[in-house]
Order: structure tokens, then sequence, then C-alpha cells
């Protein structure tokens, strides 16, 4: 198992009396440049600092017009990392394709992250989140098809030779040609989040890639979701390899499970009750009858219905305690979803910069050697009894 | 009351459920009756039954059901309302239909005008029930794509006690009571989802208006018809009054007690309306 620390960059400071959702239209005179100026620079700090303590990566991602996470551009942020970091892999996970236009300017700042990093680069391609159709007034009806063809242009710009002519339904592009091309070759890792959606799945078994749970559902969906994953990849005729999937969780570690809840729980209900709200918005014709239908089967276990701290912990949607109960949740969750990466959120909410360094330093002395011992690069992570009849 | 019949017809994009009703005398003589060709709002106006049924006192009903709306297929074909103009003059190829009445509801007042100012040969008189289709600065149209089902019911309808706003109110209900584990039943969520994201594919951006239509109004001259119902809340009032204004020959008339979705509300009235309107003599075309 890979370990990667994931930062949202969440706006921590939702004034008491607001109550309004944390998208779309939650008013931009809520955002306070003197709180901003701060947590950009801290979380950038606790990004870097996840290098030090020995994880394989980091991880940023894209959200526009909400206080859920303030990086409408991760490319910014990446691009920092790429300078202050130097052995880490750098995952932008991912950039929503459809809201680039042309999308070539995916594949021209991807590859400048890979130049100016060394080829340190994981590329996400994401179709964007509901919230994003409404906030560019783009239509979602064809979310999927401009995804499949941005993906196609990346592609095609990363790894044939240009110029070269891309016309398809939705960008026509005469003179395709980007500089820089990528270190890497023939072009970075990528990845890809999905919440289930079928075709998203199909799409990444397909061109094997790697699948990232888009999070914060009930431990039952996941399970599901990456099961569905493998056989998607049993269907192209290959068996996934355990770094073809990835589970993102919020986690932490203090020196017991009572000092853990303690110093965590507040900080995680700003998250849950304050800057959830407004994340679920579906736009009409985002996803497939199909998959909507497949999707409808873990709505109800979205966190944003969360009530109780019993609930939290019986679902595992944040893995909290002692690092001895931490090791142990993560190891269940890990064999039975069989996923090859970790992507821990060491920051959630309003959680401040003291408890989340020693959270980072908990967990990288005290879980991530155990989980590394117990998952070896190279082995399968899923449990090799069948979790479908397991207790 | 005499029964709708339905059948399936194939188009260019797909299989389209046509609703059928005519004069309950029509039978041995049915040339001397008008056809009036009714397009549909983009809640698909399931409700609209007593209405067709009044319009079909005096004249041959066609009710065509939009691709993605009820058994109507092919929606994937459709990209906007210029693909939408194609589609309904194949279907007018296909049923046989020159120059019919059309009444538009909402969308289908949109789409109506959309077909008009194109082909106005095709289109032998306009009645436009709070149609969609502007955009004018100072009178938005509501939002229609972020908001609860139940919220949305308010503005489509005066009366709630209906069936179509209950069922509106209750997919609220039930999807409210999810995080105690009840969710909403697939069945009753598919085909509202379904007539939403056909409804996003042509009114999502531009929201719900065609900026080149205002300049290309001028162009449809039929005798035209706009109905205003005083309660809609979603359209306001100066869309109609900007129809009647830049229309070739349109005048406007008022309902009471209905709102957006007027037709399912006030079916006998309506359809006097539409009938007397079409019963009137008319100058020749400008």
């Amino acid at each position: 198992v890979r370990f990667f620390s994931f930062h949202l960059m969440p706006y921590p400071a939702l004034p008491q009396d607001y109550d309004g959702p944390a998208w779309v239209t939650c008013p931009n005179q809520l955002f306070d440049p003197t709180v901003g100026q701060d947590i950009y620079n801290r979380y950038l700090d606790e990004l870097v600092y996840a290098e030090a303590l020995g994880f394989d990566g980091v991880c940023v991602n894209e959200h526009h017009q909400n206080a859920y996470g303030i990086m409408p551009s991760p490319n910014l942020i990446a691009a920092a990392l790429a300078r202050e970091t130097e052995r880490v892999k750098i995952a932008v996970v991912g950039n929503a394709l459809p809201l680039y236009d042309p999308p070539t300017r995916v594949a021209e700042e991807f590859a400048m992250i890979d130049n100016l990093s060394r080829g340190r680069l994981i590329a996400g391609f994401v179709v964007g989140g509901g919230p994003e159709y409404y906030s560019f007034s783009l239509n979602p009806a064809f979310a999927r098809e401009r995804f499949a063809e941005a993906h196609d242009i990346i592609l095609k710009a990363w790894t044939e030779p240009g110029p070269q002519e891309y016309i398809g339904k939705h960008y026509r592009l005469r003179f395709l040609n980007t500089w820089p091309r990528p270190v890497q070759q023939p072009h970075p890792e990528i990845w890809i989040p999905g919440a289930g959606s079928l075709e998203t799945m199909e799409f990444v078994a397909a061109h094997r890639y790697a699948y990232m749970g888009i999070p914060y559902f009930h431990r039952s969906v996941f399970e599901r979701t990456f099961g569905l994953f493998r056989d998607a990849c049993e269907r192209e005729g290959y068996t996934a390899d355990p770094l073809q999937s990835g589970w993102l969780t919020p986690i932490y570690v203090a020196d017991t499970d009572e000092a853990a809840r303690a110093e965590y729980e507040s900080h995680f209900w700003y998250w849950v009750r304050r800057l959830l709200p407004g994340i679920t918005i579906t736009p009409p014709g985002y996803t497939s009858v199909r998959s909507l239908e497949s999707q409808m089967k873990g709505a109800g276990t979205f966190a944003v219905n969360l009530q109780t701290w019993d609930e939290v912990v019986e679902g595992r949607y944040a893995i909290v305690g002692s690092p001895d109960t931490v090791f142990a949740q993560l190891e269940e969750c890990l064999s039975s979803f069989g996923t090859g990466n970790l992507l821990g959120l060491f920051q959630l909410g309003t959680l401040p910069a003291a408890e989340t360094r020693r959270n980072l330093e908990l967990f990288s002395s005290e879980v991530m050697p155990r989980l590394r011992h117990r998952f070896p690069e190279g082995h399968p992570v899923l449990a090799p009894v069948s979790s479908a009849g397991a207790a | 009351m005499r029964g709708i019949a339905s059948e399936l017809v194939v188009t260019r994009v797909g299989s389209i459920e046509v609703r059928r009703v005519g004069p309950e005398d029509s039978a041995a003589d049915g040339s001397s009756v008008p056809t009036v060709v009714y397009l549909h709002s983009g809640m698909g106006d399931f409700d609209a039954g007593p209405f067709l049924v009044a319009l079909a006192e005096s004249a041959e009903v066609v009710a065509p059901l939009f691709p993605g709306f009820g058994q109507s297929t092919g929606i994937e074909q459709i990209d906007d309302m210029d693909d939408a103009v194609f589609h309904l003059l194949d279907l007018w190829d296909t049923l046989g239909l020159t120059d019919p009445i059309v009444v538009g509801q909402s969308l289908g007042g949109w789409m109506a005008v959309e077909l008009a100012v194109r082909h106005p040969e095709r289109v032998g008189h306009l009645v436009l029930v709070n149609p969609l289709g502007l955009y004018l600065a100072e009178a938005p149209i509501k939002d229609m794509f972020g908001r609860a089902m139940g919220e949305l019911a308010d503005d489509l309808y005066v009366d709630q006690s209906l069936s179509a706003p209950q069922i509106m109110h209750a997919l609220d209900d039930l999807a409210d009571s999810s995080p105690g584990g009840v969710s909403v039943p697939f069945e009753l969520v598919r085909p509202v989802y379904e007539t939403t994201a056909a409804m996003a594919r042509l009114a999502w951006d531009p929201y719900m208006h065609d900026p080149k239509l205002p300049k290309r109004l001028w162009r449809a001259t039929m005798p035209t018809l706009v109905i205003r119902a005083k309660h809609d809340t979603l359209v306001p009032a100066a869309h109609c009054r900007y129809y009647v204004d830049h229309l070739a020959n349109a005048r406007l008339v008022e309902v009471d007690r209905a709102a957006h979705l007027a037709t399912p509300e006030r079916p006998d009235e309506i359809a006097q309306l539409v009938t007397d309107f079409v019963e009137e003599p008319h100058g020749d075309r400008r």
C-alpha cells in the first residue's frame, strides 16, 4: 500500500449564524482574505511536511465557488509543491476536464508540473462535481461527452507527435501541439476519481487507469464500489492491480481513543454540517439513469446525513483513535476494499495546525510502518476470503 | 368522456409516443375539423388529459411527447433547439400535418415559436401558454434546476392538491427522510430525472432562452394568441408581453386561478380560448 496525504483546503471560518449551503450560492463575502492568506500557507506547509514524515505522495483536488475546498486551481498548489518537495508524488485528483475549454490547458499545465517536479506528477481527471455544473452554467447533459473528448485530446497531445488535428463534437482543434511534453513517458500515471458511476468504472478499467473511490460513504458502499471496479477489470480481461484503486478517508490519531475523539469530533462535525451541505446537488443529465440507480443504493449513507458519533465509527466515515485502533480499522478496511493506495485526510474542517501536525506525526511513526509491513507493495491487499460471505 | 388513444410513431431520432383524441362524431367526416398539435411543457404534462379532451370538442388533437418524455426515445440525438425544430418537422411529415394549429405550453411554447419563425408555413395558428424562450434582464425566469421539487410545485400549480404537485411534494418528503435510511423509490425518481435531463439539454445554457430568438420573432406571421396565467411565478408577465409586442400578429389574454402549468389546472377555459381564437375571422397574413 502507498500512503498519500490529501488536503481539501477547507475554509474554516464560516460564521456561526450562516446555515446555508457551502456550495454554489454560499456568499463570497463570507470569505475573509485575512484568514485566507494564513490558511493557504498553512495548508501548503502541512502538505510539504508529509514528505519529511515518509509519505509516498500528496494529493490536491479542484472545486469551485465553495467553502468546502478552496482550491479552484489545484495546479497552482501543485506547482508550489513541486518546488517545495523533492521526493513525493504530487497527485492532482484531478482537473475537472469539462470545465477547461479547450482542455489542452490541462495537457499543458500538467506537463509543466511534471517538468517542474522532475517527473513526480500523478494526473487526475474528473468530470467535476454536480455543484460545478451550476457554478459554471455548464450543461450537465454533455458532461460525460466533454470528459471523454477532453481525455482523448490530452492523451493525444501527450503521446502522439504534433502538430496534429482533433475534430470532435465539443472541441475542434486544428493545431493540437502542446508544449511542454511530460517528463514521464508515455505519460504520467492517471487517476480517475468516481462516485460509483458505472460508466466511469468501465472507462477506468478499459484504460487500465486507477480508480479513486469518492469518499464519505458507509464502508459497505466502498466494499461494493471497489468490487464493481474489480469486476469491470475482469470484464476487460485482466485482474486489477491493487495500485489501480485508492480509498480516501479522514484519519485522526492521538495517544488514546478518548483523547482522539475529544480533540477531533467538533472539527469533524463542522465539516459534516457546515461544509458538506450542498455538495450532493445532482444536476439533471449529469449521470446516466443506470448509474443513478446504482448510486442511489448508497445515497442514504452519504456523510451529510450523519447524526451521531456512533454512526461515524460504525460506518468508518473517519478513522479516529489510538495508533492501535487506527491501525486495526485501516487494516480491516484496506483488506476488505482491496485498495493499494490510502489517501488520508489528516486535516478536516476546523482542525487546527498543531493537532494536524501531531496527527501526521503519530500516523507516520505509529501506524504507517505497521501498515507497510502488513501490506507490502506488490502483494494483494484484498483479503483472500471473499468478503461477501464474511460476517 | 372520450378516451385518449396512444401510439408509437417511428421518427429519425427514435420512437415517439403520440396521444390522439378527436370529436365524438368525427369518424365519418373528419375533414371539416381543424387539427391541433399540443406541445407539452418540460414537465411532460402527463396530467394534460382533460385539456386534450376539452380541445377535442371541435378539433382533432395530436399530442406528441418529446424525446426523453414518457415512452418517447431519441433524446441523445437532440442537442439544442435547432435539433428540436428539425425533429418537429420530421414529425409533421410523418404524421401528415401541413399547417396545424400549434398549442405549446412553457417549453412547448418556446419550441412552437422556434418552429414558427423558421417555418411559418407549417404553423397555421399559434397559441402560446406561459412560453419560455426569452431572456429579459429586468424579469428573469426563476431557477428550475437547482430547487426542491416541492418548492417548484408552488410555482407550477395554484392548487397544490392536484396529483402532480402532490407527487412533487411527496418526493421531497421522501428525500428529506433519507437520514433515517428511507430513500426515494427509484421508479418514482426515474421519470422525473429523465424529464429534467431532457429539459436540461435544451434549456440549461443559455438558461431557458435562445439569444437569437428576439430578432427572429417578426418572421412568425400566423395569427397568434399568447395566454398568460396570472399566478405564473416562474416566468414573469413581461415575457408574454414581449412576445405579443414582437411577434407579427399576436394578442394577449390572461387566465385567472392558474400558475405556470396552466393547461392541467384550467383545461376547459383554455380549450375554449383556443377554440374561439381559431374560429374568429383573421385577416390575411402580413
